[in-house]
Order: structure tokens, then C-alpha cells, then sequence
């Protein structure tokens, strides 16, 4: 089972390591981890993507109400909310494979970032699962390298 | 004009301190200077650890924060198993650490460690503090958050250059902190539903932690039990919630409690857990609970205790002493005489296995002997190892306190436990009870004993083994005793002697009473060595 927690911390030193420490010492598993400021300077948000049964997330949750840098924890199943990652990717390009590398960004959404004689750096913002299957196809064409930031997530209001 | 370190002190009397136990260093001097000019008794221990424990036992019997001091580095470092001892023990203490000077932080200069850091995992919370105009708003902090909730140890970290730094003492305002709302008062469809399930129980039974005591409960678990013949049980933190002589008390369970304990809780329906954390030693097979289909009731003031090692029917967060008074307030009725009367029954059929030589002291008859012939408000602090088992089976609880470290398991807690609870109450008996193992991991404290006049009454149970390490050996390992001999030494008369500690010997049972009686009675400090068969067990 996924838990994807947000957690909005106030923006201090030592508090990344805290909630890190926090999942390491448990023993609960970090799938992914995404941090940056919010619109007030002083607190910041956290996606943590994490995964094990229920008994497991519940006690996240508690554990991570109860650091006293932690505002509020709000945790969401995956249809729950709106969830992006950001992939960037070095990809080797020939002539003879440009145009197949270009048309495989344009039906998944990707953008060139970068481009260069022999190489180019293509970003795509994407559900994780759209993010794997994206790198699996651009396997056969030589990734030099990648980085990927974690899911970052917000959550999805009803419709009605 | 005022420094950092003034107001440091300002705002520990503020909250009313009295005594700081502590050890100084070049990076904690601007603070103990400040000390010295003020009405602050300092307390000089012989290791910084033993004054976080002496703060721990201060922090218990006047149920408030008490306050530890260390230097840097390697004074920090040594006041870390004291920190976590109270954290796992939920004791609420001030750390007071100095720090080398904000410039140099980082640079692993001279007696500099990351202190904050590495109390991460055992304190409540901590500051690094960086500006001397966060001092009475952080102590206020402090304080605020040791001793609500589920209580715990604080850890303020403060530079030399900001100890120096002038400043001026702005007393702190109300606490707010928006990441910390502990929830007292405790739901009430959630106590409407506790009712409706005691109401319908046949067989009910209350589980009391050292939450009770914490929360100032135990009058009100009192209470509770006896208007509703309910039966109930403790922890080892919790032995003391209750005085022995209640007939509904069923003792310790767990791994070292009593087996009609363990049977009440086997047999019962519903179990109610009061401050109590489900740890390991006292509910060994929680699943075994889940299995039956008991309805677990858990109350406890740290949500993530609940549900955390034991899967809970009804949750209730709070303090324990207002839903408690909550609880009084609602009538039902209930009849579980037929239960009380078997629990009753089992209790009074149960004849304790243990065998003991006779040419030797009696361990339990000796703590039973012991705690009954205190004064009824004395203070008994249980050491860890075979004495701590011995001492929780058999102490005889009237109106005192029983302290131990049922969480963390700290060899040497009771000697400075103890002189902590002396120096809060200089007119309390308190003793202590202790192996010869824990003794000597905390025997350079008998010079501050003596310095300070701490006088406390002192039991070392001497087997020359480290006895429950040993009895495990004997059990698992075919008797091969690997590193638990403790050998001949000391001459603990000559010891006693050494430190002007009166010297009391007991070697078998006969005599028993009249060397407890003037061990009690003398003047000053006590030593009672009690000569224990080495080969006793706790459970055979």
C-alpha cells in the first residue's frame, strides 16, 4: 500500500533531517521526498511518498504530528490528488534518431530543455508511473543521466 | 547590564527552580557564573549523567521539570543516556548544554559536538539558540512542552558568545506553538462509548501505566476502581498508582508480574489501558489479545502510542486525569462481583515459587520487609536488573513513591534518582535499592551525597555477579557466565567508611528487621549491603 503524506513544517535548520531521521529510525520506507518554501517564507511543504500496510501509515501520521516543527500532516490515497513529478533526462541523439526521440516527446508531453550536437536534455512533468514508462523508452536511444525530484502533491477537490 | 546567561537564570526562576544538577565546563562558565550570583543552588555532580538522573528524580516527586547542565562536547555527550532514560521514561527534564561559539560551529574546533543533532532521536524537542533575545521565549518553550502532553525531555543548546552576549530579560509571553496542541480533555463520543462498553462487560479490567502517575491521576484511578469494582493491573511504571493494599489491585503483569496478573489479563473482556504504552515486558503477545476479540480501551495522552503495538477497539486521547474526572462524573451500572471474586480468589491461592538459601538474604522477604517498615510517604527508587524485579514483585505501596526506569533500563538511575527526590524533599525518607553491578556505575556520587547532604538510605543486593545477565546465561547460554562476574571488590565497609556513609550488613534472613530498623533510623547517609545468594533466580 502507497501513502502519499503532505506535510507543511515550519521552515527551519534541521528540520529535512528530522522527519528523515524520523522515517529512517522506524524503519518506514521513503519512496520519495519533495521539500520547498510555500507562499509564506516561514513554512515549507513536504510531499513523502511512502509505502506498508495501514498500521505502518497510521503511525507516520502520528509520528509525524507529534515533531513539534510539523504544522499539520494530511495524507492522501492516490486518487485523492493531483501528483507530478519532474524528470530531467540526458539522451545521446544521431540524426537517424532525433525525429523518433522528438516524436516520443510529443506524444507524452515532454519538452527539450537543452539541446546540444550530440546530446540533448529533455523534461517531463508527469505522474510517476507516466515518469518510469517515459524513461523505459528512452532507454534503447543511451541515457547519459537523469534526475528526478520525488512527487510533489496537492489535493484534489470534489467536482460537485 | 544583563548577558545572555542572566537572563538564562531569570527565566529559570521564573519557573521557579530552586536547584540545578550540573557539571561546568569553559563553555557553559558564562552560565555558572551567572548562577553563582543568584539564589539557584548548584548541585556539582561527579558525572553529568548522574545529574540528569538526579534532575529525573527531582522532575518525579515534585512532578514538574527539573534541570540538568553540561558543557560541550564530551559534558553533552555524557548527559545523553540520562536524556534518553527520560524520554523513554516520559520525565519531564531540562538539558542545558553550552556550545562552542556561534562562529565556529561546524569546525569541529575543541570540544565541540553536534548535541542537538544527536539527541535527536531521544528528546521532545530541542533549540540551538542563536540570539540571546530568544532566551525567555525559548525556556518558556521548554518548559511548556516537557511538561504537557506526554512528558519529556527538552535540550536547550546555547553557545558560550551567546551566554555572553548583553542582553535584557523580556519575559517571555503565553506559548504558542503552532505545531504542538496536546489534547487534554478527551473526546466525548469517545468516553460515551468507553461507558456504554464498560456497561456492558463482564469481565472488565483496567491497565494503569506510569501516565496515571505522571497525569497526577491516581486518586481519580482510585476512585474509579473502587466505585465500579473494576479489577486492575499495572505496569512497571505504573506500580505506586495504586496502593498495595487495594483489593482490587491484581499487581504487576508482564514477563516479571504476577501470574494472577497475567491471568486477569488473559481471561479478561475488556481492557482498559490507562498511560500505559503496551511495551514488550509487560503484553509480550499482543496478538494473542487480538486473537481473543478483547475490546481494547486505550487512553493515553500521545495519539501515537495508541494503535501502536497493539490494535486498539476504542482510542481516547487526553490527559489522563481529566478524562479520568470525566469518567467519574458518569454514572452506570455494572456488576462484575463474579469476576472480582475469581480474580480475588486466584490472588489470595498464590503461593510464590521462589526458592531461596537460607544462608543468604531473602530478596523479596527483604524488599517486602523493607517497604513495609518505611514511612508511609517514602520515596523507593528500584535500580535495573534483578533488584528491579525483586523490588517491583514485593514493594509494599502505602502512600510513598516507587521510581524506577521501567522504560529504558538504566543501570545506576536509583543512587542519583534518589538524591535528586532527596534534594526536592530534604525531609522525605528515600532509599535506594540496587545491585552491586548499578552500584558501581554510580559510586563517585556518594561524595556529592555527602557534600550536599543528600542523605539517602542505600541497598546494595551483592551477589558479585551481574545477577539477570547471569540468570539469562544460565537459562540460554548453558551457565556459561561471559563477562558478569563482578569478582570480590570493593570492601564495601571500608568504602562506606571512606565517604563517612554509615555502614549496615545483613547476611541471611535472621536479624532482618532490627538492621532495617536502624539502618532507617541513623543519622545521615546509609549503606545496607544485603550478602544475595548468586545463583538466585527471578523466575525459575
Amino acid at each position: 500500500m502507497k501513502g502519499i503524506f503532505s506535510v507543511t513544517v515550519e521552515n527551519r535548520y534541521g528540520v529535512l533531517s528530522k522527519i528523515a531521521g524520523l522515517f529512517a529510525r522506524r524503519g518506514f520506507n521513503i519512496n520519495s521526498l519533495a521539500v520547498g518554501e510555500t507562499d509564506d517564507r516561514n513554512i515549507s511543504s513536504m510531499t513523502i511518498v511512502s509505502s506498508g500496510d495501514e498500521r505502518i501509515m497510521e503511525q507516520i501520521e502520528k509520528q509525524l504530528n507529534k515533531k513539534i516543527d510539523v504544522i499539520k500532516v494530511r495524507r492522501f490515497t492516490e486518487g485523492k490528488c493531483v501528483m507530478r513529478e519532474l524528470l530531467m533526462i540526458k539522451i545521446a541523439y544521431t540524426n537517424a534518431t532525433r525525429a523518433d526521440i522528438m516524436q516520443i516527446c510529443s506524444i507524452t508531453g515532454a519538452h527539450v530543455a537543452d539541446l546540444a550536437p550530440k546530446t540533448m536534455v529533455i523534461e517531463l512533468t508527469a505522474k510517476t508511473t507516466k515518469v518510469d514508462r517515459f524513461i523505459k523508452l528512452m532507454q534503447p536511444f543511451g541515457i547519459i543521466e537523469m534526475a528526478r525530484t520525488g512527487a510533489v502533491a496537492i489535493q484534489r477537490d470534489l467536482n460537485d | 547590564m544583563m548577558t545572555g546567561a542572566d537572563v538564562m537564570v531569570k527565566c529559570l526562576e521564573k519557573k521557579d527552580i530552586h536547584t540545578v544538577f550540573g557539571y561546568p565546563g569553559v563553555a557553559i562558565c558564562p552560565f555558572f557564573d551567572s548562577l553563582y550570583r543568584s539564589d539557584i543552588d548548584v548541585v556539582l555532580v561527579r558525572a553529568e549523567q548522574n545529574g540528569g538522573h538526579m534532575a529525573s528524580g527531582y522532575a518525579r516527586v515534585t512532578r514538574k521539570p527539573a534541570v540538568a547542565v553540561a558543557t560541550s562536547g564530551p559534558g553533552a555527550t555524557n548527559l545523553i543516556t540520562a536524556i534518553a532514560t527520560a524520554y523513554a521514561d516520559s520525565i519531564p527534564l531540562i538539558a542545558i548544554t553550552g556550545q562552542v561559539e556561534t562562529s565556529l560551529l561546524g569546525r569541529d574546533v575543541f570540544q565541540e559536538a553536534d548535541i542537538t543533532g544527536a539527541c535527536e532521536p531521544f528528546v521532545k524537542y530541542s533549540y540551538l539558540v542563536r540570539d540571546p533575545a530568544d532566551i525567555p521565549r525559548i525556556f518558556e518553550e521548554a518548559f511548556y512542552i516537557a511538561s504537557t502532553g506526554r512528558r519529556g525531555p527538552v535540550l536547550i543548546d546555547v553557545p558560550v558568545d551567546i551566554q555572553n552576549k548583553a542582553s535584557e530579560y523580556v519575559p517571555a509571553e503565553r506559548v504558542s506553538l503552532r505545531g504542538y496542541k496536546p489534547t487534554v480533555k478527551g473526546n466525548d463520543l469517545q468516553i460515551n462509548k468507553v461507558i456504554e462498553t464498560l456497561t456492558k462487560a463482564k469481565r472488565p479490567l483496567i491497565c494503569t501505566g506510569g501516565g496515571t502517575i505522571l497525569a497526577n491521576a491516581e486518586d481519580e484511578m482510585k476512585q474509579f476502581i473502587d466505585r465500579h469494582n473494576i479489577p486492575a493491573v499495572s505496569t512497571m511504571m505504573g506500580i505506586g498508582a495504586l496502593p498495595s493494599d487495594d483489593p482490587h489491585y491484581m499487581g504487576m503483569l508482564g514477563t516479571n508480574g504476577k501470574p494472577y496478573a497475567n491471568y486477569a489479563v488473559a481471561e479478561c473482556d475488556v481492557l482498559m489501558l490507562v498511560g500505559a504504552r503496551v511495551a514488550d515486558r509487560a503484553v509480550v503477545k499482543p496478538y494473542k489479545l487480538e486473537r481473543r476479540n478483547t475490546t481494547i480501551i486505550h487512553i493515553d495522552v500521545d495519539p501515537a502510542e495508541i494503535g501502536k503495538n497493539l490494535g486498539t477497539t476504542i482510542p481516547l486521547v487526553g490527559d489522563i486525569k481529566v478524562v479520568m474526572q470525566k469518567l467519574l462524573e458518569r454514572d452506570f451500572e455494572s456488576d462484575y462481583s463474579e469476576w472480582t471474586g475469581t480474580l480475588e480468589q486466584k490472588k489470595a491461592d498464590y503461593v510464590p515459587n521462589h526458592h531461596f538459601n537460607p544462608d543468604f538474604v531473602d530478596p523479596c522477604l527483604f524488599v517486602k520487609t523493607l517497604s513495609s517498615m518505611m514511612e508511609d510517604d517514602a520515596v523507593y527508587v528500584a535500580d535495573v536488573g534483578q533488584n528491579q524485579l525483586w523490588s517491583a514483585d514485593n514493594y509494599v505501596m502505602k502512600h510513598g513513591r516507587f521510581l524506577t526506569t521501567g522504560g529504558f533500563g538504566t543501570m545506576s538511575y536509583s543512587i542519583p534518582a534518589a538524591m535528586g527526590a532527596r534534594a526536592a524533599f530534604p525531609d522525605k525518607q528515600v532509599i535506594a535499592v540496587c545491585g552491586d553491578g548499578s552500584f558501581q556505575m554510580a559510586m563517585m556520587e556518594l561524595s556529592t551525597m555527602q557534600h550536599y547532604g543528600l542523605h539517602i538510605k542505600f541497598v546494595i543486593m551483592h551477589n558479585g555477579y551481574l545477577g539477570l545477565v547471569r540468570e539469562y546465561q544460565h537459562h540460554n547460554y548453558d551457565d556459561r557466565y561471559s563477562g558478569t562476574n563482578l569478582g570480590e571488590w570493593p570492601d564495601f565497609a571500608k568504602l562506606a567508611d571512606a565517604y563517612g556513609i554509615g555502614y549496615f550488613h545483613l547476611t541471611s534472613n535472621s536479624g532482618m528487621e532490627d538492621t532495617i530498623r536502624e539502618f532507617l533510623a541513623a543519622e545521615g547517609s546509609g549503606m545496607m549491603v544485603c550478602e544475595v545468594y548468586p545463583y538466585d533466580l527471578v523466575k525459575e
